[in-house]
């Protein structure tokens, strides 16, 4: 056997155990840079023609179970999106902000495994959030599979749980968001 | 407005499917989820750079794909209920031109106190195939309909 990819593949490993556990990012938690509103409800709704009268009718909103109105629960993600800077988006490869760092997953690009596809988005949303509550979100690398063969190359799945909580600390979801960091193998795109 | 009718929960059943919703994706359609959202990534924006990416069309962001599998619970289960878990697989794109029909079946139905609980399996599928596919589980009230 030649040492020098066993040294490699080793030092690989070793790069992607270390990865479990870190954020992503720079550590610090996402602040939502608006409280939860109800333009930026009115403004889901109509994108999505969602005519649930819980998000946008505090009248009737207030006789349901909820006792007024609340953000759409899938909305959660939204809250702590970054506010782009338009100028340049393309050029940085669609990342909204220039980005602090390095990212975590160069440890898979520098490997080889440059391709990402994402995979799975499972939320768990505890409870629904209600107007002028300001979220933040953290998010760390929870697990990063073996090599897997699949139809598209021989990758990695990296999963990902962002943790939101609202101003007093309380968790009010979770997602856990499942990439392929994979390296291709020539298929039609 | 015409007040949502909220689902009888001592009505449902294993095996009740969930009426089908049919989403005209227009390019139109995904800019707007996509901003909606809070997605400037110009693959959902810009044909030219999708083009460059090796798309031939813009495609939908993810955040509209929940956004869209909610709006589907709750078309059917009504303004009561709680999406408490979503869980989706991401399978092929869904481009600008395109069409998806959500389809959803009940999986198991169970109840924690007043708390009717209900699990559906759902998938949106264009010409391509799957495009999502996965289990949702939303709550509502088992003392019946209070619309």
């Amino acid at each position: 056997m030649n040492a020098e990819p066993n040294d490699a593949s080793a030092n690989f490993a070793h790069a992607v155990a270390a990865l479990v556990g870190r954020p992503v990012g720079s550590g610090k938690a996402s602040v939502a840079p608006d409280p939860v509103n109800q333009p930026m409800i009115r403004h889901w709704a109509a994108a999505f023609e969602d005519t649930n009268p819980v998000y946008t009718d505090p009248e009737f909103a207030a006789g349901t179970r909820f006792g007024g109105i609340v953000a759409p629960p899938l909305m959660l993600q939204t809250w702590t999106m970054a506010t782009p800077m338009i100028t340049g988006i393309a050029e940085r490869g669609g990342a909204p902000v220039p980005s602090e760092g390095t990212s975590p997953m160069t440890v898979f690009d520098e490997a080889g495994f440059v391709g990402t596809l994402a995979s799975n988005s499972e939320f768990e949303i505890m409870r629904y959030l209600r107007i002028g509550e300001t979220i933040s979100a953290t998010t760390i690398i929870e697990s990063v599979s073996e090599q897997k063969k699949t139809r598209i190359g021989p990758g990695h799945f990296v999963t990902w749980v962002t943790t939101y909580v609202d101003d007093s600390g309380e968790t009010v979801g979770i997602q856990r968001f499942r990439i392929l960091k994979f390296k291709p193998e020539g298929v039609p795109s | 407005m015409k007040a949502p009718i909220n689902i009888d929960f001592s009505q449902v059943k294993v095996g009740d499917e969930l009426p089908q919703l049919f989403i005209d994706v227009t390019a139109t359609v995904v800019v707007a989820g996509a901003i909606a959202t809070r997605d400037f990534m110009p693959v959902h924006h810009d044909r030219n750079y999708a083009n460059k990416q090796g798309a031939p069309e813009i495609f939908m962001n993810i955040l509209s794909d929940t956004a869209y599998c909610s709006r589907f619970l709750t078309d059917w289960a009504g303004p009561e209920a709680m999406v408490r878990k979503l869980s989706i697989r991401l399978g092929v794109p869904a481009f600008a031109g395109s069409a998806l029909t959500y389809t959803g079946t009940v999986t198991a139905v169970s109840q924690r106190g007043t708390e009717g609980i209900i699990e559906i399996s759902l998938r949106a599928t264009n010409d391509l195939g799957d495009h999502v596919s996965g289990v949702a589980v939303i709550g509502l009230p088992a003392s019946g309909a209070s619309a």
